[in-house]
């Protein structure tokens, strides 16, 4: 942070950035929060056409959760690494992380793809569109998540280590990354399962 | 760097966490699967498992259990004031008519 | 925190600017002052169009039946004229106080995230030039059968489905043509340049404070700001995905507001007003917080009862965001509702008449000087008072049933947003002018400003009052002669005109005070808070060493101490110490490091609009671009470091005895 010697930073004792991402995830609430509702609301009414329920594949989808489930391990772990300077294990850890997003990113393309083949479209009806909308919201996170953790494993490939500096950018990684596994834990429940 | 941060768990105790998650999405698709047996329990004991995999994740992998309480207020209170307005709005939409 | 490993010096793939001077300086500052006029001057720009926007309406109505503006065109510039004036004008100006003065009032030396705040600046100019954008690209096609059948000019190429939106008026079906996907991307984009100020601001109060400066020793701008950046944070998330539906109902087909595809209009009110009612408060609490610095530097007296104005302002943020219902009191909503929402209507007005008692009980028994920032916080009081007065009469919904959708709800928010938000910031602008530019502004042309302003003002919303109980519908392009709505009418608008050379003058002022002003005195209005202990204009440094806060009106307590009967008397040697501080404020005797400009917030910024066009006309080259820049903007922002030549430190620092969080 700039010029500790004059400035005394950071009376609340929480480091400044992870504090602004904190916000950040807090308000991220409300963008889902108004996703699920919408989902919620349309949910409960009737509407005309294919439904959910005619096309969705359980067992297929609770692959996928899991998977993703998992890759809050993977990334916990390289967490872990880098906390105790083991930068062989952190990189690992974080390829881990990014490829099983991206499995669950591929999961959730193919079952985008089969869900159209079935006839059930982004404009099919008012709950495919929440549908559409809702899961492709996390989708689009999960792969800003994806890239952001493979950007964090070429430099640190690049550099022989991860710094201080990148360091910290781990930990918001995988703040963000553990968020977006939470939202999907919510989502996996209230879309699939209720 | 401060104070209330506390030491993190170990890596041992992060897998541990994870089979209980695992275990509870097992717990999760049974129940799904098995639905006509439990019945109209089904739905509040998913959310109850859904809320629970959701404390996990973000008190022991997002380390909010270590954390300052102040970012704790934050993230309770974006979820706090979300539940709230949203459920006045699911209200309102769903069976507002009937009032 | 475990010891990692030194990151090596790396050189980056393109050199830093470097420039101190000249346009490129300024384009590629994140220096938080520059800044702060940046937004200043860009938001005062908009305030001109969309006043020229309101005076294109005013003529049209300044008599029944007239044909000057087009019901199409009547109907793009009512729109745009809201629009541009909440989210262009407003809310960009409060941020020009925000970025200039929220550091200084807390010591700091810049906000927290430097780059973050250029990058919330770019992308509000983005956001404003792709909604302008309108007018030469967009399209407003006719509705079957509806009265735009005629040919639409350029004027009315803009949005028209009004600032909220509402649906499925604001559909394609009948708002078709690109200009409502312009306004709805457009606010999306201003959307993220607010939210991303907002972490900035809640970050930099809280974690960016200086030595002493205890939360509830903060000057009340800053208490106000942090409120703000709560709002903002919770509540445009709401819009943004609101929005979003928008979006995708006018490009892809889906019908989330429609009722023919099963989707629910009303939901849209919903999550319009969740954000809308918190989005007048932070309008309305910049100019809260400045009015609360003014009237108590210039009633000599301490602000009365500090902490009741500080819990005020938060009481008012909270409840703010239980009370939204109440815009749709004529829409389909259950009577519980109604009654609920009545009531927190009510409600909220009772922390805002704290508020006012507050400002009344520091002005009784002061000495006051009637200059031109302190008339304007007079006037603002008085005009704000009638506002929300106006406010608790549309809290009782059989009332409201009547006033809903007439004039008198337009004369209600003109008295608390331009009588309210738009005098506390003349108030603020004519207060700080001397901090800003080291010059006097010119006294008379100030108050000949302010009255012309608040008779301007009366004439033009007083009526509106009337005319609205009358009957008279708001967003209509005509009234019949046989109304007789005709002659307050032509009140109201030469009451706008004047309002127009009203701020000709102040625009005179400004020009002539910025070259030729007096200069400025060290500390011109004997002030109580410590953005008055240093020099002005302000050293790029802001303070040349981290100053050191004992008490609320530090400054002032520097300055003053009391008598036996509570009276302030001058300290001895407190001469001499404005001397001492000019001389230290000018001469830093440490090492500064300031953060280095950067290119990459203007190239991530304007990378969005490139995406909204694509989404408008289906542009794959488009989003491309969009995306590559992007994509560079955030690869070169991650690796360059923040300053410049200057060694990540080894250590953390530590944190020291600065552990005063409440
Ligand atoms: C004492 C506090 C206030 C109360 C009780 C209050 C109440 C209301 C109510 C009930 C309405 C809806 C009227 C209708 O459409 O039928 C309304 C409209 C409005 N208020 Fe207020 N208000 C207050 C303060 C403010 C403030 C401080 C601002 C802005 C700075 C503001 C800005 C607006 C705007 C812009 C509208 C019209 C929105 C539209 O329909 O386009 N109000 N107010
Ligand atoms: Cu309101």
């Amino acid at each position: 942070m700039s010029d500790a010697h004059a400035y005394p930073h950071e009376p609340t004792g929480v480091e400044t950035r992870k504090l602004g991402f904190w916000v950040f995830l807090s308000t991220e609430i409300l963008f889902f929060g108004t996703l699920i509702t919408t989902f919620l609301i349309f949910k409960g009414r009737d509407f005309p056409g294919i439904k959910l329920t005619d096309v969705y594949d359980i067992p297929f989808t609770s692959v996928s959760s899991f998977v993703l489930l998992m890759s809050s391990l993977t990334m916990v772990l390289a967490h872990n690494a880098l906390e105790t300077n083991d930068q062989e294990k952190t990189r690992v850890w974080l390829l881990a992380t990014a490829m099983l997003g991206a499995v669950f990113l591929a999961g959730q393309i193919y079952e985008f793809t089969e869900f159209y083949h079935k006839g059930f479209e982004l404009s099919t009806n008012i709950f495919s569109s929440t549908f559409y909308v809702l899961t492709g919201f996390h989708g689009l996170h999960v792969f800003i998540g994806v890239v952001l953790l493979l950007a964090l494993w070429g430099i640190g490939q690049r550099q022989k280590g991860l710094s201080l500096n990148e360091g910290m950018n781990l930990e918001f990684i995988a703040l963000y990354w553990h968020f977006v596994d939470i939202v999907w834990i919510v989502l996996f429940t209230v879309v699939y399962l209720i | 760097m401060s104070e209330t941060h506390k030491e993190h768990p170990s890596p041992t105790k992060y897998v541990q966490i994870a089979i209980v998650l695992a275990i509870l999405t097992a717990i999760e698709v049974a129940l799904y699967y098995t639905e006509d047996i439990v019945g109209a329990l089904a739905p509040p004991l998913l959310i109850i498992l859904a809320v629970g995999k959701f404390v996990i994740v973000v008190g022991w992998f997002m380390h909010l259990r270590y954390e300052n309480s102040l970012v704790n207020k934050f993230f309770a209170g974006g979820m706090i004031l979300a539940l709230i307005l949203f459920a006045i709005v699911m209200i309102e939409r769903a069976v507002g008519n009937f009032f | 925190m475990t010891k990692i490993i030194e990151p090596k010096k790396q050189r980056n793939i393109f050199s830093r600017p470097s420039s101190e001077e000249g346009v490129w300086s300024w384009i590629t500052t994140v220096d938080h002052k520059r800044i702060g006029i940046m937004y200043g001057y860009a938001a005062f720009f908009f305030l001109l169009v969309g006043g020229l926007e309101a005076l294109l309406l005013r003529i049209q109505l300044s008599q029944p039946d007239n044909n000057f503006l087009s019901a199409a065109e009547y109907n793009a510039m009512f729109t745009m004229h809201g629009t541009t004036m909440i989210f262009l004008a407003i809310m960009p100006i409060s941020a020009a106080f925000f970025n200039y003065l929220l550091p200084l009032q807390i010591g700091a030396r810049d906000v927290a995230f430097p780059r973050l705040n250029a990058l919330s600046f770019w992308i509000f100019i983005a956001g404003g030039l792709f909604l302008y954008s309108t007018f030469l690209f967009g399209t407003a096609g006719a509705p079957e059968g509806g009265y735009l059948a005629e040919e639409v000019s350029r004027l009315a190429s803009a949005p028209n489905g009004g600032w909220f939106g509402y649906q499925p008026n604001a559909g394609l079906k009948y708002s078709p043509g690109t200009a409502m996907d312009y306004w709805a991307i457009g606010l999306q984009i201003l959307g993220i340049a607010s939210l991303v100020s907002a972490f900035n601001f809640i970050t930099t109060i809280l974690n960016m404070r200086t030595k002493g400066m205890r939360l509830m020793r903060m000057p009340v701008f800053t208490w106000m700001t942090f409120a703000v950046s709560f709002l903002l944070a919770f509540s445009l998330p709401i819009i943004a995905i609101a929005l979003f539906f928008v979006t995708f109902d006018r490009q892809f087909g889906t019908t989330f507001f429609l009722t023919e595809g099963g989707g629910d209009p009303v939901l849209w009110q919903h999550l319009f007003w969740l954000f809308g009612h918190p989005e007048v408060y932070i309008l309305i609490l910049p100019a809260f917080g400045i009015v609360s610095e003014v009237l108590p530097t210039f009633s000599r007296k301490p602000l009365f009862g500090y902490p009741a104005i500080v819990f005020a302002g938060f009481g008012i943020a909270f409840i703010g965001f239980g009370v939204w219902a109440h815009h749709m009191f004529a829409s389909a909503i259950s009577p519980v509702a109604q009654a609920g929402f009545g009531l927190s209507t009510m409600i909220i007005a009772v922390p805002t008449g704290v508020k006012i008692f507050n400002w009344l009980g520091t002005i009784w028994g002061g000495r006051l000087t009637l200059n031109t920032p302190m008339l304007f916080a007079l006037g603002f009081i008085g005009m704000f008072v009638i506002g929300g007065l106006s406010g608790v009469t549309h809290s009782v919904v059989p009332a409201d049933t009547q006033q809903t959708d007439t004039y008198y709800i337009v004369a209600h928010f003109h008295y608390v947003l331009f009588g309210g938000a738009l005098f506390g910031i003349f108030s603020g602008l004519y207060f700080w002018f001397p901090k800003v530019w080291g010059r006097m502004y010119n006294e008379t042309m100030g108050k000949i400003h302010f009255w012309l302003m608040i008779i301007g003002f009366n004439l033009t919303f007083g009526p509106m009052h009337w005319l609205g109980l009358q009957g008279q519908v708001r967003r209509t392009w005509v009234y019949a002669e046989e109304t007789n709505l005709g002659f307050w009418n032509l009140i109201v608008t030469i009451g706008a005109f004047i309002l127009a050379i009203a701020t000709l003058v102040f625009m005179a002022n400004w020009i002539y005070s910025r070259r030729k002003g007096e200069v400025a005195p060290f500390d011109p209005w004997d002030a109580r808070t410590i953005e008055w202990s240093i020099p002005s204009p302000t050293p790029v440094w802001n303070f040349s060493n981290a100053p050191e806060v004992k008490s609320l009106d530090d400054f002032w307590h520097q300055k003053y101490g009391e008598d036996e009967d509570g009276r302030a008397v001058r300290r001895e040697g407190t001469d001499e110490l404005l001397l001492q501080l000019e001389e230290e404020g000018l001469n830093p005797k440490e090492e500064i490091h300031l953060p280095s400009p950067s290119y990459f917030p203007v190239v991530m910024a304007f990378g969005l609009p490139f995406l909204g066009y694509a989404i408008i006309y289906k542009s794959i080259p488009l989003a491309l671009i969009g995306v590559i820049m992007l994509l560079i903007g955030g690869f070169g922002w991650g690796t360059e470091p923040l300053e410049e030549e200057f060694e990540s430190s080894e250590e953390e620092p530590e944190s020291g005895e600065s552990k005063n969080y409440e």
